[in-house]
């Protein structure tokens, strides 16, 4: 009975340590690739010189870099890629900048008011995050092809991409935020309104600041969405090009630069990780909208 | 109670237009494509005009072409092949594993909540990033995983297979050593589920863990006592409580692996041979790559929207029996 018992907390250990290895390879390797040189890149070798030449290829301008005296060759189309981590930032920001504060109130007022239509109204948003983003996509391609402001059309701008990221995060934020409102007991908006508070006074002073540490996690959940969403990116986004879509520039003559591609695709994912680890413990609830308890 | 009945539509209000101007007109606005001749190629005729004396309706300009042309265009019957057995196989495999990982890191020592720690890793892994990472590491002269699987999988196969050659049977080939992973089309549409399968499994997994969390442990603690042994526990106890939870992810994750797009794009470019197009990928290739036909795209992404629609409304359904 021991015997056995003790090869079933082997074969468990050897599961967890299997489980372990293969969820972490990929973003190993990926680290790994982006300090390798060059020439090591396309090698399966795990001992090599560390190097930040990677990091620093994709942040210049100029397509040939001199390093320790020998001439490196850029992609082709290699770009600096700063300007698309500023697209990244300023298109993900402005959309929780205004996605959020709109969710919020919303959201309030789903979770404590009973009003005609309040359950069919949450139920509706709830199905708009299953329709398919090329549906959306096509008519707002068209749309911004032909509305310019400043005169220039708004297909491939900033604001072009903010606009149609609404469609995936606002509902996503009502829900998320709804969640947390329901959660927070209704007494002390009672008292608010026996002690002779109105409806927006309870809202911004006693409610708001209770369902802060909520607001934050959703807030967080949406960067990352906007952050890691591409296919919007890539139809609305095009020559403004966000980080995801960005990637795509490290390929040159050669192929893919797959040590420009790993040193690109660990900026876009450091600043989600540390993310992904300050949501860690609300992260089932928001990929379920509370579906899953 | 001083609570304004009209308060709750200001608060909504901002919010519900936003989102009707986002989701409600474009899906408008695709319909109404859809049933016309529109490529941008061209001007576009549409069958509403503004005319001095008012609104004006050209029925002649609406046909229902582009939704007979989808179903006799053998590139987009291959889409939802494509689509299909990729669901299948992201789907099966993701719940599959997931509920395997759940079941190992619930209960234990430190190396169990480690686990439960990095199940959250590939979240923060974009999808085209997910894919480029994957289309690197499988790479046949390269890659990492093409080094693993020939050195863990198909050469010890082959060992194996070389004693039973030995005997005097049958002769059973030998498994190629240098498959190249993503152009074959077979495995290019496997190591797409793969990758998807290595973002979603750990995510699955955790909300795994929080249902079996949810379950009272005396029931579990019932069955030892009466003998039950760990894999008798986990079918006749395990999981048929986890039945309505198993749905429901289950349905979800057949929703997100339906819209596929990102990692076709960065993994496979949807070759080779097409053998990996998914119906958005498709649609993105006709509507803005290959060709510019923005109605024949639209009538291919409304065959989607009511592909989804029935999988939302059995989402909804089913989340809404659970309450």
């Amino acid at each position: 009975m021991t015997k056995s018992l003790s090869l079933a907390k082997m074969l468990e250990t050897a599961a967890l340590l299997l489980i372990i290895f293969f969820i972490v390879l990929p973003i190993v390797w990926l680290a790994l690739t982006s300090i390798k040189p060059q020439e090591k890149a396309y090698t399966t070798d795990i001992v090599f010189t560390p190097t930040a030449d990677n990091f620093r290829i994709i942040f210049s301008d100029t397509s040939v870099i001199i390093n320790a005296g020998t001439e490196r060759e850029r992609g082709e189309v290699g770009r600096n890629m700063l300007p698309s981590v500023l697209n990244s930032v300023v298109v993900s920001g402005a959309t929780i900048l205004i996605a959020i504060p709109l969710a919020t109130i919303a959201a309030y007022a789903f979770s404590r008011y009973l009003f005609l239509g309040n359950r069919a109204l949450l139920i509706w948003i709830l199905t708009t995050q299953f329709i398919p983003a090329i549906v959306v996509a096509i008519p707002f391609f068209t749309l911004f092809r032909s509305i310019e402001i400043f005169e220039r059309p708004l297909l491939g701008t900033q604001l072009g991409l903010i606009i149609v990221n609404m469609s995936i995060v606002l509902p996503y934020a009502i829900w998320m935020i709804k969640g947390f409102v329901d959660a927070l007991p209704g007494e002390i908006e009672e008292a608010a309104y026996v002690d002779g508070c109105n409806d927006f006074q309870v809202l911004f002073f006693i409610s708001l600041p209770l369902i802060r540490p909520g607001i934050l996690v959703a807030s967080v959940f949406a960067f990352i969405m906007s952050w890691n969403e591409f296919l919007f990116a890539l139809i609305i986004g095009r020559e403004m090009r966000t980080m995801q879509v960005a990637l795509m520039t490290t390929s040159g003559a050669r192929g893919i630069m797959w040590e420009q591609m790993a040193a690109a695709g660990l900026v876009v994912m450091l600043p989600i990780f540390f993310l992904a680890m300050f949501i860690r413990k609300n992260v089932v609830y928001g990929l379920t909208m509370g579906a899953v308890k | 109670m001083r609570k304004k009945r009209w308060v709750p539509w200001l608060l909504i209000g901002p919010a519900l237009l936003v989102i009707i101007l986002t989701t409600i007109y474009p899906l408008l606005a695709a319909l109404y494509y859809s049933f016309h001749k529109y490529n941008l190629r061209r001007a576009p005729q549409f069958a509403i005009q503004l005319g001095e004396s008012g609104i004006h309706i050209d029925w002649s300009l609406l046909s229902l072409e582009n939704y007979t042309r989808a179903f006799s265009d053998s590139r987009f019957i291959n889409s939802l092949e494509v689509t299909f057995w990729f669901t299948v196989f992201s789907v099966g495999l993701s719940v599959v594993i997931g509920l395997f990982i759940a079941v190992i890191v619930q209960k234990g020592g430190w190396l169990h909540t480690l686990t439960k720690v990095l199940l959250i890793f590939p979240f923060a892994v974009s999808p085209a990033l997910k894919g480029y990472s994957w289309r690197f590491m499988l790479n046949e002269n390269y890659g990492i995983y093409d080094l693993l699987i020939d050195s863990l999988l198909v050469k010890p196969l082959n060992a194996l297979l070389s004693l039973l050659n030995a005997l005097p049977l049958v002769e059973i080939p030998y498994i190629s050593e240098s498959i190249v992973w993503l152009g074959d089309k077979f495995w290019a549409l496997f190591m797409l589920a793969m990758s998807e399968t290595w973002g979603w499994a750990p995510l699955i997994a955790l909300m795994f863990v929080g249902a079996l969390g949810s379950i009272d442990e005396q029931i579990f603690e019932a069955a030892r006592i009466d003998g039950a042994n760990r894999v008798q526990i986990f079918f006749r106890v395990t999981l048929p409580l986890l039945r309505p939870v198993i749905l429901i992810v289950t349905m979800l994750k057949t929703i997100f692996s339906l819209k596929m797009f990102d990692q076709v794009v960065t993994m496979t470019g949807g070759g080779p041979v097409r053998a990996t197009q998914t119906i958005n990928y498709y649609i993105h290739q006709m509507g803005f790559v290959r060709s510019l036909d923005i109605g024949y795209a639209s009538a291919m992404s409304y065959i989607l929207v009511i592909v989804l629609t029935i999988c939302a409304a059995l989402y909804v359904a089913l989340v809404l029996n659970r309450d």
